[in-house]
């Protein structure tokens, strides 16, 4: 048995036939070839494969696919506008938050949502934010920076 | 060296934004047309006799494409130092985890399935997964061993007898290191393809020109039947090697004839991959009243798990490496690798060194208590300085680690902060309120030193080789056998290549390995990328500048040597105005050959370092030394023995650091990682069962428990090195768990000798010192 489900993908609608035990991660990745949102625990512990679901951070290994009807969803493809990155993506790169990159694309989202809301957080905020998405390789540091320092462009007028 | 303009800058990684875009493919990332999954079925049971194995029902499972048992895999027992392991279990499991048949089928949900289908009858066995049990004469054998001791070594130094006459005080102490996972995000994999009787093998691993070769030995093949790729690695600090699950798959894709991906589950990753040893130090230091050490006795035993992968030289470099930041003349060791009924355990960060360290650098802080010495002062009194030759024949081209502790205890604050308080603390009331008179405040220091590049690892030759090929379009394209993991070594080898050639370094691409093109690399261990593999791309840019040169002095008439490369263009030394793009010269020397690429070959060859005598283990093992000093300030709750940590300085002698943001990000990484490995850390075995194989109680440092983490670089200007540049990679993370333990002891007056240091082991010691 299969469930109809229509829901929006960094802008493009798509109608699929899902099985209800499907993952929203596994859907992403399988079924629409967007692999840039990873697996790392398959349990909601690491973060890795955050998307936003409505605007909101979620471990897209524990999101069923069928409860995503008719909700908007931004995967790390959905980052880059016209061709420009993201000043998030741009500021990871700028202040050296990138090692192996596989915790990047969840990490990314996680701070796109929490600077939709305020592009000015404290450290302690950017924190709290991101304490549910494990990166083994920085320790953080350049990560909280990056988040800050995109946060300020937004806050002058870069684009969100 | 005239001045720099690319190395020694904060460039960012050159493949990061392919990493913020998701563009990166990982293994998981790989799907080929008709690509089945496959899945392993692995032993329940930490010690069992296989009665038998039945995959009739699983193979009649629709979608099930092949199935493997030990009766279809070669009888070939792989292991890079003891061969002790088939790709499949034979006759016997050893723990639980181990590999005892595999599917592959057209979905992940099918081959799920057809395991459950899989009837397989245990006989089972006494189980040890105790170390210091495992060499009863009486345990369980876990191979056919005796006490199951699989590695054995001892050696000795000048005079033990003597070095402790000479002491004016001895210390002896006991110290336990724990089981801990390396937790790279990406989960281990690969994908291989065999077809057109040859192996595509996608493979996210350190060594993977070196694994092709082990490999082919297992599958019975030549080693030009098989073609590796690396995709982008997501994270690997030691642990992404030699692995059951790779043969695996290539067998599951032979079987079927149709590309096969194995990817693990993070469950899987605590049960079944190559965590780090723990170790069961004693360690015996003599000492003169100036804190001069005299003699050091140490006896190791060493958890090997069920199998042996990397453990014998781990333990050899735990058994002697962090001796040669002293100049020690007095030393004894004896060391013992066991098998235990649980996963093999295998290279993390620091190869063995951060659990010596742990113990050594304790003992250091204990000896200064002792004397009544600032631990600063015993350290700079025995440390090893620029040519010195330590008791185990190393040779210190270059040396800052009295720079790393005067720098890193200064910009901590430690002649202010360090006191003797431990002493006056007494428990407080259980039903205090949680007011700061309940914490206590302390610092602590710990040294390291560590190789670049290890002679006696991989053995077959050290140094490393690169070429470039620049086509008409004259952007130079990188080849090295060495390997990316997310360390940045693709970005620092560009900075290299963008220096010597005038360019910047948008303009350099630096290929993923393909072994059917790149040379042959030893690859990513013993921290040897950017020193060894630095080396080659330096000569392999120079060799490519001096063939350019030829094409472009016709071009400029000049005498090739005259010329310099520089901004974009090649001109004539002391008239700018001579000058013609660097694209262009490439451009016409491509013509003048129809065509061919040039090609610019370099190699690089240590003259100065040896394998180290098996039996005594002496020996120059490495081109270069590294060195670094951690200072950490801790506060500690005496009520629950939690500790925060409030500060944190690490000083490194890079020799050069070719780029300052990614070496940062190196320290902070490594910290981040030593701190886990202190506090919080542990995969927790009983009866040979992992108790938490999950994120969630596997406890990571979160960005929230992290002290802010100062790096500071000390530039010794490495005689061999690139630029003069040494290792970072693994020095950040080995004394960070013993800086812990003497800033807790600072702080408190307790010490905790096992790690993790958690906080109820740091409250039963409190309640007992209070006791």
């Amino acid at each position: 048995m299969k469930i109809d489900v229509a829901f929006n993908v960094n802008g493009e609608e798509y109608q699929l036939s899902v099985e209800p035990h499907r993952t929203l991660l596994e859907v992403l990745r399988n079924e629409l070839d967007l692999t840039g949102t990873k697996e790392g625990c398959s349990e909601g512990e690491c973060g890795a494969c955050t998307v936003l679901v409505d605007g909101i951070p979620v471990n897209s290994c524990l999101f069923l696919a069928a409860t995503a009807n008719g909700k908007q969803i931004t995967t790390i493809e959905g980052l880059v506008k016209n061709g420009e990155l993201h000043p998030l993506q741009q500021a990871f790169i700028d202040q050296g938050a990138v090692q192996c990159g596989y915790c990047t694309p969840g990490m990314l989202l996680t701070a796109k949502a929490l600077l939709d809301i305020d592009p000015a957080p404290s450290d302690v905020e950017i924190k709290r934010a991101i304490a549910g998405n494990v990166c083994r390789c920085t320790g953080y540091v350049k990560i909280i920076e990056a988040i800050k320092v995109a946060g300020q462009q937004i806050a002058n007028g870069g684009k969100a | 060296m005239s001045e720099l303009s690319v190395v020694g800058k904060s460039v960012p990684m050159i493949d990061a934004r392919e990493k913020v875009t998701g563009e990166a493919k990982y293994v998981s990332d790989v799907k080929l047309p008709g690509m089945l999954y496959g899945r392993i079925l692995r032993s329940p049971l930490p010690h069992a006799r296989i009665c038998s194995i039945d995959t009739s029902r699983a193979a009649r499972l629709p979608g099930v494409k092949a199935l493997l048992t030990a009766h279809d895999t070669p009888k070939v027992k792989f292991g890079e130092v003891i061969a002790d392991e088939f790709p499949l279990a034979v006759d016997k499991v050893r723990y639980i985890g181990d590999h005892v048949a595999a599917v592959a089928a057209v979905s992940e949900d099918v081959a799920e399935e057809a395991l459950e289908l899989i009837e397989v009858e245990y006989d089972e066995l006494p189980v040890v997964d105790d170390p210091l049990k495992a060499m009863d004469s009486d345990a369980p054998l876990v191979h056919d061993v005796e006490r199951n001791i699989a590695n054995q070594m001892s050696f000795s130094r000048g005079d033990i007898t003597q070095g402790f006459r000479e002491a004016d005080e001895i210390i002896e102490e006991y110290f336990e290191t724990s089981l801990v996972h390396q937790c790279y995000l990406e989960p281990m994999g690969s994908v291989a393809d065999y077809s057109g009787g040859r192996l595509n093998w996608y493979l996210p691993v350190h060594i993977p020109s070196v694994m092709r070769l082990t490999y082919a030995k297992t599958l019975g093949v030549s080693a030009d039947a098989i073609r590796v790729l690396s995709p982008f690695v997501g994270g690997g600090f030691g642990s992404k090697m030699e692995y059951a699950p790779h043969l695996i798959c290539a067998l599951l894709s032979k079987k079927a004839g149709r590309p096969v991906r194995i990817v693990n589950s993070r469950v899987e990753e605590f049960l079944a991959t190559m965590p780090r040893l723990p170790m069961y130090i004693t360690l015996k230091l003599g000492v003169k009243r100036d804190g001069k050490i005299t003699a050091k006795k140490t006896k190791i035993i060493a958890d090997n798990g069920a199998y042996t992968h990397y453990a014998p030289p781990i333990l050899s470099t735990a058994a002697m490496r962090a001796d040669n930041q002293f100049m020690l003349e007095n030393i004894e060791t004896e060391a013992y690798l066991v098998y235990t009924n649980k996963m093999p355990t295998s290279c993390f960060r620091g190869f063995g060194n951060p659990q010596m360290t742990f113990a050594l650098a304790q003992g250091i802080d204990i000896v200064a208590e002792r004397l009544g010495l600032d631990p600063v002062d015993v350290l700079l009194r025995n440390v090893v300085r620029k040519g010195d030759v330590t008791a185990h024949g190393w040779y210190m081209g270059s040396c800052g680690i009295d720079e790393c502790i005067q720098r890193s205890t200064e910009e901590a604050g430690w002649k202010e902060k360090r006191s003797p308080r431990g002493e006056s603390v007494t428990l407080p009331r259980i039903d205090s309120t949680g007011t700061n008179e309940d914490k206590r405040r302390g610092i602590g220091i710990a040294t390291c030193v560590h190789v670049s590049g290890n002679r006696s690892f991989i053995k077959m030759f050290e140094g490393s080789s690169a070429f470039i090929r620049v086509g008409d379009d004259g952007k130079p394209l990188l080849f090295t056998g060495e390997v990316e993991l997310g360390q940045g070594s693709r970005t620092i080898f560009a900075q290299i290549v963008a220096e010597e050639l005038g360019l910047s370094v948008d303009d350099i691409r630096v290929a993923m390995l393909d072994t059917d093109v790149s040379p042959f690399g030893l690859g990513a261990f013993a921290s040897r990328t950017t020193t060894l593999g630095g080396k080659a791309v330096v000569a392999a840019a120079r060799d490519l500048r001096a063939k350019l040169s030829v094409v472009a002095s016709d071009m400029l008439e000049a005498n090739p040597h005259d010329l310099q490369f520089a901004g974009g263009a090649v001109f004539v030394k002391g008239s700018p105005e001579r000058a013609v793009p660097f694209v262009a010269v490439a451009t016409r020397a491509v013509h003048q050959k129809s065509g061919s690429p040039v090609i610019g070959e370099g190699s690089f060859t240590p003259d100065n370092v040896v394998i180290a005598d098996p039996q005594t283990k002496f020996g120059n093992i490495s081109v270069a030394y590294s060195f670094g000093a951690h200072v950490v300030e801790v506060e500690v709750d005496t009520r629950t023995g939690k500790v925060d940590l409030i500060n944190y300085v690490a000083a490194h002698d890079t020799g050069k650091t070719i780029n300052p943001m990614a070496a940062e990000g190196q320290i902070e990484g490594g910290v981040a990682q030593g701190l886990g490995y202190a506090l919080t850390e542990e995969i927790v075995i009983q009866n040979g069962r992992v108790l938490n194989p999950t994120f969630l109680d596997y406890r990571l440092m979160t960005p929230l428990d992290l002290p802010p983490i100062r790096s500071i670089f000390v530039e010794s200007d490495d005689p061999v090195g690139p630029y003069g540049a040494k290792s970072l990679g693994e020095p950040t993370l080995i004394p960070v768990a013993a800086a812990i333990a003497n800033a807790i002891y600072n702080a408190v007056g307790v010490r905790v000798k096992s790690l993790p240091i958690t906080a109820e082991k740091v409250r039963d010691a409190l309640r007992n010192k209070g006791n």
